[in-house]
């Protein structure tokens, strides 16, 4: 999949994307993580042939999207940002429906639908209409219903957006093995520890422009392998401990304060974090919390835009131990 | 299995019917399931029906001969037919609203199934919605003088009603919501289905509403249909009730607007469809 210097800009003004450019070779996943707004969504609807871009080319499995559209859509699946499924047909109907204009003939649509239904642990539910489906079971459908064609390419935008962290992680091992089987997938996230945790490749966006790619890892590089975390009890004393540990860390500006909290990023971490304890207690200053930690993509995001992930306050909390990229399987 | 065995080329004409067909399908299914829609949808022509028959038809006049109910019921049917066809343009606007289109358009069906399988179905939900208003005519005394005539009249106002979801349809793809589309088509519909001659001849009316009524389409199909099912009448309530029209013109009038119709906001509709994406 290769996306090429796509703009499009809406009403004339809201550059939606602003020249965003990547490639996924096949069978590997891409994660685009950016904040609300930053042009994730506008850049799918693109690839899947649902918006002209204004320039830009774009292309899956080799095919022109925007010169073949019929062609492109039989290799992609999508599951948009809200579960397009229909509310008043049941689990099963819904997948007979994508089925059956996929142009499967009647045996296989049937055996397909079963399957997935079964896959995304809907059985139960098969029969029932869609009012009575939660949320998590709406979007394994949507899901099941990209799924129905056996695409080689998948689209997933947001895809665990307003879930709750059970069926989050219930969905997560879902795409893990899609992945697994060889699917090449747009992820599009605004959790960073989804991104972490599922793509290969992460292409950080904001205001329509791919500010940063790369793996998790080395976009945590960037922040200078390890950081020293202090928290103080509040913003006044952070500033003041800013000013105690001016010059430690590996360069002159390795020291940043957000609210109360100050973190020193720094390639000698057991070192620097001695050093920091040192210069606070010379200062008199003291601190609630201190930690030694793997910079998450949070500390990432902030670092490349200025400012936080907008959503990313809402994303379950969770240890940096599990921020570690694990080994997909 | 590989995606070319599971997916075969979605061009031919083959494939164009089975995607309408599976399209209708859905939407006839959605209907059913919301049978209080549909039945919400008759009760101001059921209503209208009543209030007409029994409060203020004693008081109309220019008649002659015929009895009210007898003129009244073909133009209860024209505006139910236009009330069901609504529903092309609210389905769609919630169906883009909720995200569905775009699945669809990520699909390699026809394209047109989705417009085709929309005015489709509510073609087919305007035939049972007539079937009951005139179940509902024939309860209150509507006795149509030939049944040949009134199956034409239903045929007739079904080409009309396909027309009228087009139109629907059109605003139902500009529009954002449900109550959008009624917004904007309320103000078109409301005078067109009452400056007609839906519930009193157009000869009662001043000369300046007269010139419209006698003229705009719901008038033209309301004095077909309603020339089908009354039977023979003398050249002076000819002249009265049709503005001197044979059955044969009026007819023939009808279908040419529904073809008008159909053609231009069908065509725009589909533009329109085509525009907002690849
Ligand atoms: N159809 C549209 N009309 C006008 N502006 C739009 C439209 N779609 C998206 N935008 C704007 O483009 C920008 C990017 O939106 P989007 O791609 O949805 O971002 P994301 O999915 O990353 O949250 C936003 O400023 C949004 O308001
Ligand atoms: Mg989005």
């Amino acid at each position: 999949m290769v996306a090429d210097s796509l703009v499009k800009t809406f009403n004339g003004t809201v550059k939606a994307l602003d020249g965003v450019s990547f490639e996924i070779p096949q069978g590997t996943v891409l994660g685009l993580l950016g904040p609300n707004g930053a042009g994730k969504t506008t850049a799918v609807r693109v690839l899947t042939t649902l918006l002209k871009p204004d320039s830009g080319r774009a292309s899956v499995a080799g095919i022109d999207v925007v010169a073949r559209p019929q062609a492109a859509r039989r290799v992609i699946g999508l599951a948009g940002q809200y579960a397009a499924v229909d509310e008043a047909l049941t689990g099963r109907e819904n997948l007979l429906l994508v089925g059956s204009l996929n142009h499967l003939d009647r045996r296989a649509r049937q055996q397909r639908a079963t399957d997935l239904l079964d896959r995304f642990d809907l059985s139960d539910a098969a029969d029932r209409t869609l009012k009575t489906y939660s949320g998590g079971m709406r979007r394994r459908l949507d899901l099941a219903a990209a799924l129905v064609a056996r695409p080689p390419v998948l689209f997933l935008d947001e895809p665990t957006t307003g879930l709750d962290p059970r069926s989050r992680i219930d969905l997560w091992s879902v795409i893990s093995d899609l992945v697994n089987d060889g699917t090449t997938l747009l992820l599009t996230t605004q959790y960073l520890e989804e991104a972490d945790r599922l793509a290969d490749q992460i292409c950080v966006v904001d205001h329509g422009r791919v500010i940063a790619e790369g793996t998790a890892s080395e976009l945590k590089d960037r922040l200078g392998g390890t950081l020293v975390e202090v928290t103080l009890d509040d913003d006044g004393l952070a500033a003041a401990a800013v000013g105690a540990l001016s010059g430690v860390g590996d360069d002159h500006d390795s020291v940043k304060r957000e609210g109360s909290v100050v973190r020193v990023a720094t390639a000698t971490g057991p070192a620097t974090l001695t050093e920091v304890v040192r210069r606070l207690d010379a200062a008199g200053i003291e601190f609630a919390g201190l930690q030694l930690r793997q910079p998450s993509l949070d500390d990432v995001f902030l670092a490349l835009t200025g400012h936080a992930a907008e959503e990313a306050a809402t994303a379950p909390k969770s240890k940096p131990s599990r921020r570690q990229k694990e080994p997909v399987s | 299995m590989t995606t070319s065995e599971l997916r075969p080329a979605s061009n031919s004409l083959r494939w164009t019917i089975s995607d309408c067909l599976a399209m209708t399908g859905r939407n006839v299914r959605r209907l059913m399931r919301a049978p209080d829609q549909v039945v919400f949808t008759l009760l101001s022509p059921i209503m209208f029906t009543l209030l007409f028959r029994y409060v203020f038809g004693g008081a109309i006049r220019g008649l002659g001969n015929i009895n009210y109910v007898n003129y009244l019921i073909p133009g209860i049917a024209v505006q139910t037919a236009i009330f069901t066809a609504g529903n092309s343009g609210f389905a769609l606007a919630e169906d883009r609203g909720k995200g569905f289109i775009d699945r669809l358009r990520s699909l390699p069906m026809a394209r047109s199934a989705v417009l085709a399988g929309r005015v489709s179905a509510d073609t087919l939900s305007n035939a049972v919605g007539l079937f009951i208003i005139i179940a509902v005519g024939v309860a209150v005394g509507f006795r149509p003088e030939s049944i040949p005539g009134l199956l034409l009249g239903v045929l007739l106002l079904l080409g009309f009603a396909l027309a009228t979801c087009f139109i629907f349809a059109l605003v139902g793809m500009y529009a954002s919501n449900v109550q959008t589309v009624n917004a904007a088509t309320f103000p078109v519909i409301f005078p067109l289905t009452f400056a007609s001659s839906a519930f009193v001849p157009t000869s009662t009316m001043p000369s300046w509403l007269r010139a419209f009524a006698d003229h705009q389409p719901v008038t033209i199909v309301i004095n077909a249909v309603r020339a089908l099912t009354i039977g023979n009448v003398s050249s002076a309530q000819r002249e009265q009730l049709f503005a001197g029209q044979s059955t044969s013109s009026l007819v023939i009038q009808s279908l040419l607007w529904a073809l008008g119709i159909g053609l231009v906001f069908g065509s725009l509709a589909v533009r329109r469809y085509n525009s907002t994406s690849i």
